[in-house]
Parts: structure tokens; C-alpha cells; sequence
């Protein structure tokens, strides 16, 4: 937990596709909680389970998963094994006590700076609900 | 081995940064961080003033990695890779931090929280660092040259213009002759020029050019390597000849649709027949267009006969090509023939760009258009000798409409030819339509997932003549400059496998989209490994490994782990 | 060459420069021309008149018939081309001249205009935009909104600099006092540059067919009659408002209708050929509206549909499975009610009768244009134009991307009008005629 006692989300954002998306949020000045970290990846579909179960390991809240959708450079079948992932994890999770809904994921375009910073605050708003 | 000489550089970037970010309270929290040698920060970090400063510190001070935490890695990874490359660092020692876009700019309404975000940030960027690995691009022998297979008049033009531009081609025909469909035909529209004569032209400018080499009934029996360095045997006659080429340009073209049998009396009416044979009727034609003995004075055209199909056929495309050559047609029975009356029964026609003007042309020769929708096409009957269509024209209100006509003329598509042989020994992939399929429509319009196999023409997606000699000369480009050099480069950002780990199961083979994945001996075991000609870096086969035997060079666990550990604190 | 006797023009003498190709304009087909020739090692000048790269593709939302958002295929292609060792781009910088020389060099004139920042030391932090006191139209966003004199282009420009539009700046030196990297410079001047180059690409694009001068329609006139332009601006990712609306009152529209063909197949406007996107963006656009506006009506009046290319019919298709309701219907005119709707009177090609629909937003789907001033530049060979004023072709079924001029080549809807992925082709070819032509130079 931050000094604020906010939640603490960790991102994955993708190197080409999603992370431009949170720079263009940041270059526009729509604000989102400052207890959201970001990890940039080439692609969605390279994250392992194993990262997502440390971070809750450590202390994070939440995990977002910011995918490259139909836009990755890397083939249609990104978005299919990225959601492999999760599920894979969601296993993992369920195992540990934790909720599936601590781990989201969404497809986010390059321009994308509004929905992501609206799905990571929508996340945030039920991280802290959960933890009241 | 963990990197014990960090140099952090914390940039104000202005105040773009400082106005927000509190640079000395970040400078306080990291100072006593493990690994870190030297801790500056800087108005501008990619300044020109800072980037020597940077260099002379590395230097002197023997640093072994460095961390600019500044702005997004999109802007300027280049500029300070290119630093640590001038100081004699390797530049994937070097990470950058992003505490513009995601800390002083996204949060500038809460400067104590991006002061203590960036925090944290720099410290990840500084357990990134530390298990950095020195990694050096590597370079593999290729071959410039490429077997162009299909002589058609696509595939001509893809081997003159890699010839012209230094590469050398093998021009693989699996018929006896050269020019395709293009070969047989007359008059092409939009121009003056004869099919026959653009395909002769092509032939002769490819016996020109020393540095290709023209086989016929020859075909590709066998293919092994990767991008730059294929090993193949081609079959020509009935000998079987290896050779190597760097690429291959499949230019293999389409088939006409054949019309199903009584497919609007296809099969049934002598005169029912298909475009491609109407157009062979009017070139051998003179004065009088005569059909079986019979003097033709009306001529039904019906459309889309194969494309655009309803739930029932495979066919949804539309084939692009045939709106305009049928009108075409038309165009050249009414420059050649007196009092031929055509009559174009079709769904909207679809005569894009300039084509448009061929459809004024007839339409001011008198051709008549009906339009029918699929619901109710057109019907073909026979009463007493003579062939009537009926249709329900869209463009007169729904009006029943049945005339006679001496010929009916079925309007063809293009469909994808059988090719799966080929398409196998490549591995093309295939698109929902069945045409080969390209990576990306409008970035790699040529380029196929398959590295060092590009697709031009009308195996691709229905084509004119002009965009299949645009894409079979953008295919020629995009392959000659990757190979022009002799040479090519590997991005060192590749996946790797531990093999003692690794006890071959086959997951990760499955998860490559690009056939990077190899089995090789290890121990006396069958264990996987990369082939670093085909790996892109995407990572798609890490998470999928039931030992973990997979690492991403940049984004190992370590790393990864690294910065989760330090973003939690 | 002669110089052009102007004393505020400084002229820098750079005629020992060479590249071995220049482009002529920066959008996509430039950019891919560029890319290509210099991967394959020349030295390539990529010119640009507008103060960032990137064309009209990079103002798109989305593209058909994939629905990839514009952006993302663009800026990647952006800035691989603004890294490339090989390439040289210059922004704000026009031809002026091309002599062909008897070496068969080509002796290149341009003119540099003037940002009246220093490139280099501007970070794109915006702070003069927010002390600038003048407004006016953005153009980059098709005039729906405003910007200031002093301004970066648009969000995702490359450079990604500002510039002064120094015929509304008063002046006032607000941007200079409050510019954190002192990179305001009022004394820059604009340069004539002159250099030699052994072969010239054309990718100087198309012009926006510009519905003001087909008076039924009364665009200019009515404040809910926009251009597909427009809308696509009030649906890209980096659009002006939060959501689509309409001009005149800023609500969002629920009964929507587009023309097709405007400004295309239509010889009253002196362009009798088919624009060959508009059908598919048209298509694309109402898609995309569906989602954003499910309540929508959308409908489409058009006269053919042209859905001819790779996965093209299937989107149509789509969008009619969507709901989209296709009209096959000549306008006849448009008419405004008080409230700022508009009824349009058009004859229903499936019924025969003429029709009156009430709608509360028209977009016109304007079509393309030729960009032929480009030959003005070419001194004494002539760059030849085709009937319909496109660059000609002469070789057009077997080296299609040769003109009337040894050395000089063209790319992209600088020949006729075309869609992404042909354009992309073109420019490749493009790139294979010059690569040829130069080798054998060599």
C-alpha cells in the first residue's frame, strides 16, 4: 500500500501499442492515481503467470493487463494467448485466496490516453471497495 | 552477473519534470540504493552538453550500466543507447526511466504523489539495470537472391525489377510458358497495349537480364533454412536441381471461377459462356461477331457469377477486376462490331477511380445496365430455340424485365488457386477468403509471417494488371532491401532457451507465429532452441513453457521481478 | 539556377549536398518510398510542406476494412522514417525549382520556410500555448476548433515541435518569456536551399474535394452539413471533443445521414471519376458511429457501391448486418429548419419517387482530388499531366511508377486516387523503379 493508503495497481503495458496510449494520457494531462505503476513488455501475450503472482506477492492490489488487442504487430493470435494467460493465472490466484477480479485486462490502441486512464481509475474505485 | 556501476541520471526536462517531480527528493530516496556508483541530475539529459558529460562519466568512472529517468522510452532509447555506444558501453546496458509521461505529466495535479511514484520508478529502473545483460546484434550470412515463383506477368515484373536493382532471381514457372492469363489476352483496359504483347515484352526483358534465370515446368520439391539462407530443390523437366536463395517471391496468381453446371444454364446452353471466353470470342472475331454459326446482336452480361456469394457459396469477395473488364468487353464489341446491343444485368457496378470513365463510354455507346439484387438474380430460359433473361431491375422500380439475347455472358471472378502443396512447403498462411494472406495489410502489404516469403499479385487478393505490377515491384523492394547487403543483422532482443531445463514438449513451437522455435540435441536429450533468423522478440512462447526454460533477452525474470520487487516497496 | 532577388530571403549555398533521391512530400507513400530506398543504403532528402509528416493518414480514426486505429499503423512508420540514418527530412520546406542538367543531375531549389523555433531545442512541453493570446481556426482539425498562433500541430506530429503561424502572431512576446528551453527565435528567415540530386519521387498526395461550391448541399451555409473529414476528426482517438456532436448546437446527433459521391463522379465539379475511398470510409465511419452512438440512425445515400478490395465487401456487408441503412438515391438538395436539421429531397432509386428525410447531422463523403501543382516546379523538362490532371503515367501496366521525366518518379494517389494498401504498393514500386534507375548510374 502507497503512503496515501491508496491500492496499488502494476500495469503491463506493451512497448509499441499500450504504453504509447498511457504517454499520450500523461502528454494530455488526464490524471489517474499515482499508485499505478507501469512495466512496458514487447507484447501482451510474453507475461508470465509468475510475474502477476509476485506482484500480489508484494503487495500489489491489483494487476492490469493492457493488451495489444488486433493492433499488435506481432499476429492475430496475441489477444488469444495473452487471455491464456489470464485464465492461466486466474488459477493461480484462486489457488492463493486471491479474486479473479484483482487481475483485469483490456485491448488498448495507441491512442487510446482516455479509455485507459478511465478503465485503470474504474479499476482503482473497486480495488479500494474491495478493500473496505 | 549483476551490474555493481550504475550511473543514474535524474533530468528536469525543463521543468517539465522539476515543476512537479521533487528531483532532490528522488536523488535522496535512490542515493544509498544498491549498485549505484554515481547520481546526477540534469536540465536536459539529451541535451547535446549532457550527453558527453554522460559519456565522460562512463569513462572515466568504468560504469557497467546506466539509468536516465526522463521521458518516455519511445522518445529517446535511441539517443541514450547511443551514448552508452559512444562511451564503449554496451547500449543494452542502459535503461531508461519514464517520469514525464506516466509521473510528472499524468499526475500534475498531486505532485507529492509523482515525486513518490518517480521514486519508485528509478528504483525499478535501477534493479532493470542491475541484471542487465550485455547483448550483441549478430550478423548471418544472406543470400541476395530470390526464386520468384510464377512467371506470370506479375512474377516477371518482380524478377525484372529485383534484377535491376542487383539480385540475383530464379524465375520458377511450373507451366511450359510464360504470361499466365495475361499471355491469352487482347486488348487490356485502361490502355492500347495486348495482353499478348505486355506478356512478349516482359519475356524479352527478362531474357535481357543476365542475373535471372528463367526455368519452366519446374516446381519446388523440397525447402529447407530460414530468411537469407534457404536450401531448396527445384524440379525442372525431370531433373532436380539445389539451390540457394535468401527469399522467395510467390507470385503464383488466381483461377477464373468455372460456373457450376446449369449455374444460369452454364453447362446446359451452348451459348452461356464464361468472360475470359467471350474475350477470346471478339479478339478471333472480325467484322461480325459470329457465336456457333450465329450472328450476334445482343449480348446479356450477368455479373458477379462466383463473387459476392450468399451464405451458400465460399466466395463472399467481391473480385475486383471484372466490373471493369466485362464493360471493357462491351467497349471493344461496340469499336469492332456494328449493332451489337449489350446488356449488363448486374449489382452495382463498381468501376473505381478512373475506370469510371469506360462505364460513362458505354453507357454513352447505348449499353443498357439492369441491376438485380441476390435475392432474386437473374433467370435464364429457353423458348423455342431462343435464350431469354428475366430479372427484376432495382433501377426501374422493381420492374419485371425479360429480354432476349443471342449470348449470354457469365462475368467471372477471380478465385484462389489450388496451391497447398506450396502453400504447405512455405507455410503461407491463408486468409479467410482462401487468397494467401499478408501480416498486415497496410504496414507489410507483401510480407507474410513467414520471414523471407513475400506474396505479390493476384495470389493475394483479386488485382488488376497495374496493382499486381505495383505490388509484385513493392514485393521486389521490400525483399532487396533486406538482403542488398549480403548481409543482415539480428536484433539481439530474442528469446532464450535454457537447455538444461528444457524438456522438449513441444508448447512453444506451437505458440511462435514466426517458426522460430527448432528441436536440437542437448545432453542426449531432444531439447528446443531458437532460430535466431525467425525470432521477432514478441515473447509469445515464454509464458507457455512448463519449466520456465524461456527467457526474453531485456525482459528476463530477473529483471522483471527486479522491478516488481522495487515498485512494491 | 538563379537566385531569387528577395533580401529578406537568405540564401544558403548547399549545391555540394547529394542524395540520390529527393521525395517530394511526406505522407504515407513518400514516407514508404523514403523508407525503402534507404534501406536499401541511398541518402534520401524527404521534403514536407506542412509543419509535421505523416500526410492525411495520420488525422484518421480508423482504417478500413480492418478498423486498426489510424495512429497506431502511422506513427510507427513516422518514426522510422524520422530516425532512419539515411533519411533527411525537412518540414515546412516546398519545392521551388528542378532543373534537369545535362549530368542528368537534378539541381533542386527549395524553400525553407521559417518555425520561427529552433527544432532541436523545442521539447513539446506547450507551456507558449498556454500564454499566447491569439486564437484561431485549427486546420489540423478541419477548423471544428481552435488553436493558438503559436501551436504544436497535433498531438502525435512528428516533429513534435511548435511552430509560429506568424500571420496571426501579434508579436506580443508572451511565448518567447515563457518558453523553459529559450527556443522562440523571431529573426529566422526563409531560406533558399539549393542542392543536386541524381532522381526525384512525386508523392505529393491529393486535395480534399471541398463541398463549398455544390450550393444544394449548402455546406458552409448550414452548421450541421460537415465533411467526412471532419467527422473522421470528431472520431479519432485524438479528436477535439469527447464525443461526436454537431456544430450547431453541440448535441450529439441521433439521425445521421451521409451523401456519397460528393465532389466525384460528377462533371459539374470538373471530376467525373470515382474517388475510390469514400464508398469504404463512408462505410467505416458508420461503423464506428453505431458503436460510439448505438442509438444512431445511419443512413447512407449512394449511387453504387464500390467495396471492391481485399476484405472490403465483407465490411460492407457488416455494416449492413449492423444496421446501417444504405439508400440508393440521387440528393437533389438540402434544406435547414429552424432547429438546425436539415431535410434532404432526394429520388429513391428502388421506388422511383422523390423522397423527403429528415436528419439531424449530413456528412458529405467529398472525394479526392489531383495535387498537380507540383509541376509547375519542374523548369525545363516537363512532368506531364493525364486528362483527369494526375501525374501521367506513360508506362502504366509495366513500369507504373515512370512519368514523362528520365529520373523522376511518382508514388500514391499523386497518380490517381487509391486507398492505404495500394498506396503502400505504389510507393514500393516507387521505390524499385528509382533503385533501378539508380544502379545503373552507378
Amino acid at each position: 500500500m502507497a503512503s496515501n493508503g491508496q491500492p496499488k495497481i502494476l500495469v503491463f503495458s506493451t512497448e509499441k501499442i499500450s504504453d504509447p496510449a498511457l504517454d499520450l494520457a500523461g502528454l494530455l494531462k488526464k490524471h489517474y492515481p499515482f499508485t499505478i505503476y507501469t512495466i512496458s513488455v514487447p507484447c501482451s501475450s510474453c507475461i508470465k503467470p509468475r510475474w502477476i503472482m509476485r506482484a500480489f506477492d508484494k503487495g500489489f492490489s491489483g494487476v492490469f493487463i493492457a493488451a495489444d488487442g488486433t493492433d499488435c504487430s506481432y499476429g492475430e493470435s496475441c489477444g488469444e494467448k495473452t487471455s491464456q494467460v489470464v485464465t492461466t493465472t486466474h488459477q493461480l490466484m484462486r489457488d492463493k485466496g486471491l479474486k479473479p477480479s484483482q487481475l483485469k485486462m483490456a485491448a488498448i490502441c495507441s491512442v487510446c490516453a482516455e479509455p485507459v486512464v478511465k478503465h485503470l481509475t474504474g479499476f482503482m474505485k473497486e480495488l479500494e471497495k474491495m478493500q473496505s | 552477473m549483476t551490474k555493481k556501476k550504475i550511473g543514474v541520471y535524474v533530468c528536469h526536462c525543463g521543468g517539465n519534470i522539476s515543476d512537479y517531480v521533487d528531483i532532490e527528493k528522488v536523488k535522496e530516496a535512490v542515493k544509498d540504493e544498491a549498485n549505484v556508483y554515481l547520481l546526477k541530475n540534469t536540465l536536459f539529459a539529451c541535451s547535446d552538453s549532457s550527453q558527453k558529460e554522460m559519456v565522460a562519466d562512463i569513462q572515466t568512472n568504468e560504469l557497467d550500466a546506466i539509468v536516465v529517468a526522463s521521458c518516455s522510452p519511445k522518445l529517446h532509447v535511441p539517443t541514450f543507447r547511443g551514448v552508452a555506444q559512444r562511451a564503449g558501453m554496451n547500449p543494452y546496458n542502459y535503461v531508461q526511466v519514464n517520469i514525464r509521461e506516466q509521473g510528472s505529466w499524468a499526475h500534475s495535479d498531486n505532485p507529492k504523489g509523482a515525486t513518490e511514484k518517480a521514486i519508485l520508478l528509478v528504483k525499478a529502473g535501477i534493479a532493470r539495470a542491475a541484471e542487465s545483460e550485455a547483448l550483441t546484434s549478430s550478423k548471418i550470412p544472406a543470400a541476395n537472391v530470390v526464386a520468384v515463383i510464377g512467371a506470370g506477368v506479375g512474377g516477371m515484373r518482380s524478377a525484372i525489377a529485383l534484377a535491376d536493382m542487383g539480385t540475383e532471381v530464379y524465375l520458377i514457372e511450373k507451366e511450359k510458358n510464360v504470361g499466365g492469363h495475361v499471355a491469352n489476352f487482347g486488348s487490356l483496359f485502361t490502355t492500347d497495349k495486348m495482353g499478348y504483347e505486355l506478356s512478349a515484352n516482359l519475356l524479352s526483358e527478362v531474357k535481357k537480364r543476365e542475373n535471372i534465370k528463367l526455368f519452366t515446368n519446374a516446381e519446388i520439391v523440397e525447402k529447407k533454412g530460414s530468411i537469407g539462407n534457404f536450401d531448396i530443390q527445384v524440379k525442372v523437366d525431370n531433373d532436380v536441381l539445389p539451390l540457394h536463395v535468401g527469399a522467395f517471391v510467390v507470385n503464383t496468381g488466381f483461377d477464373s471461377y468455372q460456373p457450376q453446371q446449369g449455374e444460369y444454364g452454364f453447362g446446359e446452353q451452348t451459348n452461356v459462356i464464361t468472360l475470359p471466353e467471350f474475350k477470346k470470342l471478339i479478339d478471333n472475331s472480325s467484322e461480325r461477331l459470329i457465336f456457333n454459326g450465329k450472328a450476334i446482336k445482343k449480348v446479356a452480361y450477368i455479373y458477379c457469377v462466383g463473387s459476392r456469394q450468399n451464405d451458400e457459396g465460399d466466395n463472399k469477395y467481391c473480385s475486383r477486376y471484372c466490373c471493369t473488364a466485362a464493360i471493357h468487353a462491351s467497349v471493344q464489341v461496340n469499336k469492332k462490331f456494328k449493332d451489337v446491343t449489350n446488356l449488363h444485368f448486374n449489382r452495382g457496378i463498381r468501376t473505381y477511380g478512373k475506370q469510371e470513365l469506360l462505364y460513362e463510354e458505354s453507357s454513352k455507346n447505348g449499353d443498357i445496365y439492369l441491376q438485380f439484387s441476390l435475392d432474386s438474380i437473374p433467370e435464364i430460359t429457353q423458348k423455342g430455340g431462343k435464350t431469354f433473361v428475366k430479372v427484376k431491375d432495382i433501377l426501374s422500380a422493381g420492374k419485371e424485365v425479360e429480354t432476349e439475347a443471342d449470348l449470354v455472358v457469365l462475368v467471372t471472378g477471380m478465385v484462389p488457386r489450388e496451391n497447398s502443396k506450396l502453400a504447405s512447403q512455405l507455410k503461407i498462411p491463408v486468409g479467410r477468403d482462401n487468397f494467401f494472406n499478408e501480416i498486415h495489410m497496410k504496414l507489410r502489404p507483401v510480407e507474410t509471417v513467414i520471414d523471407g516469403v513475400l506474396i505479390a499479385g493476384t495470389c493475394q487478393s483479386p488485382k488488376n494488371i497495374l496493382e499486381t505490377m505495383n505490388s509484385s515491384m513493392a514485393a521486389a523492394a521490400k525483399i532487396n532491401s533486406v538482403l542488398t547487403k549480403g548481409e543482415m543483422t539480428l536484433d539481439p532482443t530474442l528469446a532464450k532457451i535454457n537447455p538444461s531445463q528444457c524438456t522438449w514438449c513441444g508448447k512453444c513451437a506451437e505458440a511462435c507465429p514466426f517458426d522460430a522455435i527448432i528441436q536440437t540435441e542437448f545432453d542426449g536429450r531432444i531439447v528446443a532452441k531458437i532460430n535466431e533468423a525467425n525470432c521477432k522478440g514478441c515473447g509469445m512462447c515464454t509464458p507457455v513453457c512448463p519449466t520456465d526454460a524461456i527467457d526474453l533477452a531485456g525482459f528476463t525474470n530477473a529483471q522483471i521481478e527486479g522491478m516488481i520487487d522495487a515498485l512494491a516497496e | 539556377m538563379e537566385a531569387t532577388n528577395n533580401d529578406s530571403m537568405n540564401r544558403s549555398n548547399a549545391g555540394t549536398t547529394d542524395y540520390d533521391v529527393l521525395v517530394i512530400g511526406a505522407g504515407i507513400a513518400g514516407e514508404e518510398s523514403a523508407l525503402k530506398l534507404a534501406d536499401m543504403g541511398f541518402k534520401v532528402l524527404l521534403i514536407e510542406k506542412e509543419p509535421s509528416i505523416g500526410g492525411k493518414m495520420i488525422l484518421l480514426s480508423k482504417v478500413f476494412p480492418t478498423l486498426d486505429c489510424a495512429a497506431c499503423i502511422t506513427t510507427p512508420k513516422v518514426s522510422e522514417t524520422a530516425r532512419h540514418p539515411n533519411i533527411t527530412i525537412l518540414t515546412l520546406a516546398e519545392a521551388e525549382s528542378i532543373v534537369k542538367e545535362e549530368n542528368n543531375l537534378f539541381s533542386v531549389t527549395f524553400k525553407k520556410h521559417p518555425r520561427y523555433v529552433v527544432e532541436n531545442d523545442c521539447t513539446g512541453c506547450q507551456e507558449c500555448e498556454t500564454v499566447c493570446p491569439m486564437v484561431v481556426k485549427d486546420q489540423f482539425q478541419f477548423n471544428l476548433v481552435a488553436r493558438k498562433a503559436i501551436y504544436i500541430p497535433f498531438n502525435i506530429a512528428n516533429p513534435r515541435v511548435a511552430l509560429i503561424d506568424i500571420e496571426n502572431c501579434t508579436l506580443c512576446g508572451a511565448c518567447e518569456q515563457k518558453c523553459p528551453s529559450n527556443c522562440i527565435d523571431f529573426t529566422q528567415k526563409e531560406e533558399l536551399v539549393n542542392i543536386k540530386v541524381k532522381s526525384v519521387i512525386v508523392a505529393t498526395g491529393f486535395k480534399l474535394f471541398d463541398p463549398i461550391s455544390i450550393e444544394r448541399y449548402g455546406y458552409g451555409r448550414y452548421k450541421n452539413v460537415i465533411t467526412s473529414m471532419q467527422m473522421e476528426r470528431e472520431l479519432a482517438p485524438t479528436r477535439p471533443f469527447n464525443s461526436v456532436l454537431r456544430p450547431s448546437d453541440g448535441k450529439v446527433p441521433d439521425k445521421i445521414a451521409y451523401i456519397f459521391c460528393t465532389g466525384s463522379r460528377d462533371h459539374t465539379v470538373g471530376n467525373p471519376i470515382c474517388s475510390q475511398v469514400c464508398c469504404m470510409y463512408s462505410t467505416k465511419q458508420a461503423q464506428l458511429l453505431m458503436g460510439a452512438l448505438p442509438m444512431a440512425d445511419i443512413s447512407l445515400y449512394y449511387i453504387n457501391i464500390r467495396a471492391f478490395g481485399k476484405g472490403f465487401n465483407e465490411f460492407y456487408m457488416q455494416a449492413k448486418d449492423m444496421g446501417a441503412n444504405y439508400v440508393k438515391g440521387k440528393i437533389g438538395s438540402i434544406s435547414e429548419k429552424e432547429n438546425g436539421n436539415l431535410i434532404l429531397r432526394y429520388e429513391d432509386i428502388v421506388t422511383g419517387k422523390v423522397t423527403e428525410k429528415e436528419h439531424d447531422l449530413v456528412v458529405l463523403s467529398v472525394g479526392l482530388l489531383a495535387n498537380h501543382e507540383i509541376t509547375k516546379v519542374f523548369k525545363n523538362e516537363k512532368l506531364e499531366l493525364d486528362a483527369l490532371k494526375y501525374i501521367k503515367q506513360p508506362d502504366l501496366l509495366q513500369s507504373p511508377a515512370t512519368t514523362s521525366i528520365k529520373g523522376v518518379f511518382v508514388a500514391g494517389t499523386a497518380t490517381s486516387p487509391m486507398d492505404i494498401p495500394d498506396t503502400i504498393m505504389s510507393a514500393g514500386a516507387a521505390a524499385s523503379e528509382t533503385s533501378g534507375y539508380l544502379n545503373q548510374w552507378s
